[in-house]
């Protein structure tokens, strides 16, 4: 359970980190001002409860000795994070915000990040 | 010298006529306008707004709107519906980048004023009434419009999930 905890909380600080990298570089370069939608705050929230869940579904399978269906969960969170990019894809933003065709551009990739993290960090968190 | 009697009387009579004429107050459009259209789907708002507009309350024949808006700054809040709306099928914005709006008479009503008018939307040209009121150096109106009349879209297939009657509400500040 600890270990668990430990590689979750240590991806969802990656993919935060990662996230907010990508939304300073991305805000600025593109001009845009998404701030009222995504923030440093949503998007750390998002990517630290992403990669529990993540944690928590690798954690159940050891727990109840089904480590060979870890596969078929890494393809299910694969499958999730690239259905979940429908959402921002179309949702609507609030009228006053300007450019939201480059909306998409900057939240599409974030929802890789948690998978990637925790993947990356499988590694260090292997055996017993 | 007598020939000249005459011209010179027309020249000045019409000279001080000029100065008799009273011309309804000029206002510029200042920053803060609205332009928001309602319906259950679709929703959005123009930003970019121009034009003429002359308003006196004691001289509404003086008076006149000559506003257009620019078709491009139309936002729904969603790139893909924005892009839609520009579309040929749409609002064409290449080739109708404005929709337009002149009056032509301003009345006075119960509850404020009306201007009936020609609004001019992807090149059809229809007549309109906008009910307004002015208070505060603000025109205030609201009034709906059938996006087929002007040939905004259709009523078959995808299109027909969009409502044809869009209310328009519109907050425009001004200042002398």
């Amino acid at each position: 359970m600890k270990k668990a905890f430990l590689h979750g909380i240590l991806a969802g600080v990656l993919a935060s980190a990662a996230g907010i990298i990508y939304f300073n570089i991305y805000q600025n370069t593109q001009g845009t001002e998404f701030n009222k939608i995504v923030n440093v705050r949503s998007i750390s929230g998002v990517s630290i409860i992403a990669c529990m869940l993540i944690a928590l579904s690798y954690w159940l399978l050891e727990r109840f000795k089904k480590e060979k269906w870890k596969g078929i969960l890494n393809v299910l969170i694969a499958l999730l994070s690239f259905a979940s990019i429908i959402s921002p894809i179309s949702m609507s933003l609030p009228f006053d915000i300007k450019n939201p065709e480059l909306f998409p551009g900057l939240v599409v990739p974030m929802h890789f990040f948690p998978a990637l993290a925790f993947f990356t960090l499988v590694p260090f968190f292997k055996g017993k | 010298m007598k020939k000249l009697i005459f011209p010179i009387a027309i020249a000045a009579t019409m000279l001080f006529s000029a100065f008799t004429v009273y011309t309804a107050t000029t206002w510029k459009i200042a920053d803060g306008y609205s332009i928001k259209f309602t319906s259950d789907d679709p929703a959005g708002v123009f930003s970019s707004f121009k034009g003429d507009i002359s308003f006196d309350a004691n001289d509404l024949a003086g008076s006149k709107f000559d506003v257009t808006i620019d078709v491009n700054s139309i936002n729904m809040g969603n790139g893909m519906k924005n892009n839609k709306a520009k579309n040929e099928n749409w609002f064409n914005a290449a080739k109708f980048p404005a929709i337009k709006f002149t009056s032509s008479k301003i009345t006075k009503t119960a509850t404020g004023y009306e201007a009936t008018g020609t609004l001019d939307m992807k090149g059809v040209q229809k007549p309109l009434t906008i009910p307004f009121t002015f208070a505060n150096n603000t025109f205030t109106g609201s009034f709906s419009i059938n996006r087929l009349d002007y040939g905004v879209g259709t009523d078959k297939g995808m299109d027909s999930h969009a409502s044809s009657i869009l209310k328009v509400d519109v907050s425009v500040p001004v200042t002398k």
